[in-house]
């Protein structure tokens, strides 16, 4: 178990090493120049010189990326040109929001997926489950920033449940504002919940042990939710965690559509901007985050599955 | 074509840059369709209940497309998003006229001011009883402070070249101040007007350092009560501000909504009362709600074409010129700028000084002297080359195929290339470029040309605005026009440089437009300032229901 958990652990290391040097090279490849953008037309040659010196952006690109991975090490993530703080600092306040969105838009697809997929795995090809396939492809299909136009189009401005942006803390505010992003964000996700579950269930509905527990006379939704659902969901956790990427690439749009001052937005606008230090720092961290996930759904399954394990020798 | 006069009108309007042009003038009555809903100059129509006196209190939520991101005037991060909520904290020592009926200066932190006969002394005389929003006077040891920062390149790193010239400054007592400059800078005052000469108190920002930025203190009509990156900055009252009764919102809030649909639907719900940056193409579907005002404020905003003058054809005069006749710039009104744009007689933004069109008239649209002038060029066979222009904008796409279709008809083969802003920017600066749109938004800072006039005549280091062009003689007019301190006679000198430049061409300037903004009707007291910036001072909400 230790040696599996060292060898998952190094490899974890390897990708964000590897996701650090392409952002690094991507970013500097890429024309454009963070200072160009911040000081503008009016600024003189000296004064750009200047800042540039300031920054490093003088040096050789290996010195750049060596200063760039020993400070990150030492948790140090640089500081923001376009921003004038700290990189940490500027994160630090924008984690909240987003990660909210990412929890929220998780419930929205489960609480929104689960159901459907048991319907349609319960008559398999009938009708319904034609329904639920042509709706849920359907909204998977769209776009994330027309999904969420219309959503504030016909829940906010129309019907006025929710309001149609922006971003408000305390329980009731998140409920408030975060329900109709979080709706964008779940919906597109609900689709991958239904596909996968639906086959895990139609699958698991075969087995000996579900019509054992029918002949035993269990009631149909107790074979369901206790026996059938427990079994077939473990895949679709493996799924979703796979999606994290997903959901956090999503935010970026979701965010600039409903204002939600979250790190997607805040992403967006420093590649806008080459705010070299803070695309680095985002990217490594939005790498971290679904490394970390992926790497805990791994252990728990082998924790509960020991054949995870031994496959991984 | 029913719009001809309208257009002309307009552009006559550009041209002077003028009050006349405002509010009921000028627009709208043959316009018909969209223009008529749009408020032409940089006054608003206001609603009825605005005539009534104004009423005190409330909030007003502003959307706005680019978020506040430095608090600190001589050293902005953001450009509109930072200028705007820099000009409600702090104030200089002159202002552009808050009523935008001209763009003279008034009174700022100084209410009296005088040069000396060769324009290189200025002498400064405080507003008595002005104070900052903590409630300490503004002395002489502060504007002195403010402006030495100013003169320093090292600290007024962004806005450096509107410092240029600046010598030094003396207390002569507590409420005097004398500015010594190096040479005559005839656009000096316009210079200090704008935000890097904002006056901030001399002994919080020495004590504080760069935390003062962070809780600011300045003239400003407003102080900032909670600045929450990424998501708004709300402002409140500042009860010692020297307007009497001003200003008259309790409090200000910009929420920043880079998603131009979002703020749109923000306004439309009532969330926000007042939103900047409508999109041309969604003009026509706002002018329709009831509810809403829109605004087109005029500002030394322009699309300009920047031409490389190291690529052969583009250095041949009666290449560029052929050009100019072949752009159908009425079209290009009317399909993509809603007709809200203005046909521009000078190839800078429309700014102080210029020429009516009928003094300097504009290119018109003529495409058989635009092919004979290519005939009589060095390319009378035509040529290619190639067109940059920003993505994720609204318009530049569109923009992009109509120039590339009409310049198509005198031979000119455009190819267009679509680029990332920064990767534009950046090309430009490193004149890697056929023929370029290098800012997705083209402003002058100050209202007068001396700025944009030497940038691109007159700038050697700069290569011509990156442009590679010079012309000695137009140089030489600029050199004068910039050194002469002499209002009558700049006013005088600056139409024969506009006709020069125009003639000569080095770049195009395809449209001159304006900001569109939509607010409520219930929201009074919209001036705009000569360079767009709203004076929230003299906004107030005429009934209860903006209020939230």
């Amino acid at each position: 178990m230790l040696g599996y958990f060292l060898h998952r652990l190094a490899l974890a290391f390897v990708v964000l090493l590897g996701l650090a040097v392409a952002t690094f090279l991507i970013l500097h490849l890429v024309p454009g120049d963070p200072v160009l953008q911040t000081l503008g037309n009016r600024a003189t040659p000296e004064s750009i010189a200047t800042a540039r010196h300031q920054l490093g952006l003088d040096r050789s690109l290996p010195a750049q990326f060596w200063t760039f991975v020993s400070h990150a090490v030492r948790g140090d993530l640089g500081y923001s040109l376009t921003l004038n703080a700290p990189v940490s600092d500027v994160v630090g306040g924008r984690l909240g929001p987003s990660a909210l969105l990412i929890l929220y838009g998780l419930v929205v697809a489960l609480v929104i997926g689960v159901p459907l997929a048991i319907v349609a795995a319960l008559r398999p090809n009938g009708v319904v489950d034609h329904g639920i396939r042509l709706i849920t492809t359907f909204s998977f299909a769209m776009p994330t920033f027309w999904l969420g136009l219309m959503l504030a189009l016909i829940l906010g401005l129309w019907l006025k449940w929710f309001p149609v942006s922006g971003y408000d803390t305390g329980i009731g505010g998140i409920l408030r504002t975060l329900t109709l992003p979080a709706l964008t964000l779940g919906l597109s996700l609900a689709t991958i919940v239904v596909r996968t579950l639906r086959s895990g269930l139609l699958e698991v509905l075969q087995t000996e042990y579900i019509e054992a527990a029918r002949s035993r006379g269990l009631s149909e939704r107790r074979v369901i939710v206790k026996h059938a659902l427990r079994n077939a969901i473990m895949p679709t956790i493996t799924v979703l965690s796979v999606n994290l990427g997903f959901l956090i690439g999503g935010t970026v749009v979701i965010e600039a559509v409903f204002q939600i001052p979250g790190v997607g937005s805040l992403l967006l606008q420093s590649v806008q901007r080459r705010d070299y230090e803070l695309v680095q720092a985002l990217a490594l961290l939005a790498g971290a985050a679904v490394v970390l996930i992926s790497l805990a759904t791994d252990l728990l399954q082998a924790v509960v599955d020991p054949r995870v394990r031994l496959a991984g020798r | 074509m029913r719009r001809t006069g309208y257009v002309t009108a307009a552009a006559v309007c550009a041209a002077i840059g003028l009050s006349a042009c405002g509010g009921s003038s000028g627009s709208g009555d043959d316009g018909g369709g969209a223009q008529a809903a749009v408020a032409a100059g940089r006054d608003s129509s206001q609603a009825r209940q605005c005539t009534a006196t104004p009423r005190k209190g409330g909030t007003l939520v502003y959307a706005r497309q680019s978020e506040a991101q430095s608090l600190d005037p001589i050293n902005l991060r953001n450009g509109n998003g930072d200028i705007f909520a820099n000009e409600l904290i702090y104030s200089g020592l002159v202002r552009s006229d808050p009523t935008g009926k001209t763009d003279d200066l008034v009174g700022g932190v100084a209410d009296r001011w005088k040069a000396s006969k060769d324009g290189k002394t200025y002498t400064f005389h405080i507003r008595p009883g002005i104070k900052f929003t903590n409630g300490d006077p503004v002395t002489a040891e502060d504007v002195k402070f403010t402006l030495d920062r100013f003169g320093d390149p090292k600290i007024n790193q962004v806005m450096s070249v509107v410092a240029g010239g600046y010598g030094s400054s003396k207390v002569v007592d507590p409420s005097t101040v004398q500015v010594h400059l190096t040479k005559p800078v005839a656009s000096f005052l316009y210079n200090i007007s704008i935000f890097p000469a904002f006056i901030v108190p001399k002994k919080l920002v020495q004590q504080q350092g760069d935390a003062f930025f962070k809780h600011p203190v300045g003239t400003g009509p407003y102080k900032v009560k909670e600045f929450v990156r990424g998501s708004h900055i709300t402002f409140e009252r500042n009860p010692y501000y020297w307007e009497k009764g001003k200003p008259y919102l309790d409090e200000v809030r910009f929420d920043f909504a880079s998603d131009s649909n979002s703020r749109m639907l923000a306004v439309k719900s009532g969330q926000a009362q007042i939103a900047d940056g409508v999109p041309f193409s969604q003009i026509n579907a706002l002018s329709g709600d009831q509810r809403l005002q829109l605004q087109s404020v005029k500002v030394p905003l322009f699309i300009g074409m920047w031409l490389n003058h190291q690529r052969k054809p583009l250095a041949d005069l009666k290449v560029r010129q052929a050009m100019q006749y072949a752009l159908d710039r009425k079209q290009i009104n009317e399909g993509i700028f809603r007709g809200v744009g203005t046909i521009p007689n000078s190839v800078l933004p429309a700014l102080k000084y210029d020429a009516s069109a009928d003094q300097v008239p504009p290119y018109s649209y003529d495409l058989a002297k635009a092919k004979q002038l290519m005939s009589e060029s060095g390319f009378a066979d035509g040529f290619s080359t190639t067109l940059q222009y920003p993505a994720g904008y609204d318009y530049y796409k569109q923009l992009g195929l109509l120039i590339q279709q009409q310049l198509g008809q005198i031979g000119i083969k455009v190819k267009l290339i679509e680029q990332d802003a920064a990767e534009v920017t950046d090309r430009f600066d490193k004149s890697d470029y056929d023929m370029t749109f290098p800012y997705p938004q083209f402003t002058s800072d100050v209202v007068v040309p001396d700025e944009y006039a030497t940038f691109v005549a007159n700038s050697p280091d700069l290569d011509g605005f990156f442009t590679h062009w010079s012309d000695p003689k137009i140089a030489q007019m600029v050199q004068e026009f910039t050194t002469t301190p002499d209002e009558a006679k700049r006013a005088q000198m600056w139409p024969d440089i506009q006709k020069a430049m125009l003639d000569a061409s080095p770049v195009i300037n395809v449209m001159d437009v304006p900001y569109v903004n939509v607010h409520g009707k219930s929201v009074c007291g919209t001036s705009v300032n000569a360079l767009g910036v709203d004076h929230l001072e003299d906004t107030w909400i005429a009934s209860s229901a903006g209020t939230e």
